[in-house]
């Protein structure tokens, strides 16, 4: 039987604190920890600023695209991405083999307080994900909970 | 890969859509796209050239109720065709839980069809994945147009395998048997999570693969 990896309720409000925290300091917009496939983990901070879900898939493939690019200089990858708007910027950066994490911040601070926040935040990403995989929750369910009828209609 | 937020008590699954240049896998999101309740879907996002061939994916994110008290998403990406981009295909499939294998049902596009197959193949190897376990199904796409080979040839020819994958016939320009794919592979694909684990048995082509159909000359050898 296969299994559905889980963050319980639990496991969330352990990541929002680190989240949280991370967005009171830094002043920044939103956060949002997602997996190199697109996934989004978890998000915290102003979700009406963005579709996440969209956003997830264009991140991870960008930076997975520029690892090539550092490949080219020597690198395994870029730790980090900043990407500078006139008003808004994004900031990404790599908190395991697996997962990134994404900040969207506007003109009230510097991508400097950012940056400098968000490693030690990666790093308690990084440690709770870690203990999340030992735990090893797992989630399936009755055959009969899934629905009979198409998933999807033609309107 | 899938997660489930008890906090949200959400689902995401991720559906790749795979197969040669020019089979026809954006053509299949732009229809669900155009054709599904707005409410389910969020905005197609297309990282393409200024001649509309994918250069990166395409993506599409659906919402529906599935399982009992949880909302699913479903994530649709394409890969890009073109065989200079490899690299690219590999990043798209990272974390995969279901997939599309689509055909182009030319004759001159069998090759093409079988390299690609391949080649999707040796990219799940990579990430220590098999076609086995993956749910995916096969789309037969263009079926509408004069020169294509019949139904029995491709699945000699793309499904000729212990493990037979259900396969439909698809014009995905007017959407012919789209949904019907995709449906196919999001039950099988929760099903894989069910404790039950029972495959659920879908509309495949009532088909019997020949010992060895003839073929034109030059044309592909079976996967």
């Amino acid at each position: 039987m296969n299994a559905i990896p889980v963050l319980t309720i639990q496991d969330v409000a352990t990541l929002d604190g680190v989240l949280g925290d991370f967005l009171e300091k830094t002043e920044a917009e939103l956060t949002v920890v997602i997996d190199r496939g697109g996934n989004v983990i978890s998000q915290y901070g102003d979700m009406n600023l963005m579709e996440v879900t969209v956003i997830a898939a264009l991140a991870a493939g960008s930076f997975a695209a520029t690892r090539e690019l550092a490949r080219r200089i020597g690198e395994i990858e870029f730790n980090a991405l900043y990407h500078q708007g006139n008003g808004n910027h994004m900031f990404m950066n790599s908190v395991d083999d697996d997962t990134i994490m994404i900040t969207v911040f506007g003109s009230r601070t510097t991508v400097g307080l950012v940056r400098f926040y968000s490693g030690a935040t990666a790093k308690s990403i990084a440690q709770i994900l870690k203990s999340l995989q030992r735990a090893a929750h797992g989630f399936s369910f009755e055959a009969k909970d899934i629905s009979a009828a198409p998933i999807f209609s033609d309107q | 890969m899938s997660i489930l937020n008890y906090a949200s008590r959400e689902i995401q699954f991720k559906i790749v859509y795979y197969g040669p240049a020019l089979c026809g896998k954006t053509t299949n999101l732009n229809y669900i796209h155009q054709r599904i309740n707005p409410q389910n879907r969020g905005d197609l996002v297309s990282l393409a050239t200024a001649a509309e061939r994918t250069l990166f994916f395409d993506f599409l994110p659906l919402n529906a109720v599935v399982i009992k008290g949880f909302v699913t998403k479903f994530q649709l990406y394409t890969v890009p065709g073109q065989v200079i981009y490899n690299a690219t295909r590999q990043l798209v499939l990272r974390s995969v839980d279901g997939l599309v294998f689509v055909a182009d049902s030319q004759w001159e596009k069998m090759e093409e069809n079988v390299e690609s197959f391949k080649n999707l193949v040796d990219n799940l190897a990579k990430q220590n994945m098999s076609i086995d376990e993956v749910p995916c199904v096969l789309e037969y796409n263009k079926r509408d147009l004069s020169n294509i080979a019949p139904i029995n040839y491709m699945e000699y020819v793309l499904n000729n395998r212990k493990k037979r994958l259900p396969s439909f016939e698809v014009i995905s320009s007017t959407g012919q048997n789209v949904f019907a794919t995709l449906n196919a592979v999001s039950q099988i694909l929760l099903h894989k999570f069910s404790k039950q684990n029972v495959v659920p048995q879908t509309a495949a082509l009532p088909v019997a693969i020949p010992a060895e159909p003839t073929r034109p000359e030059g044309q592909a050898a079976p996967v």
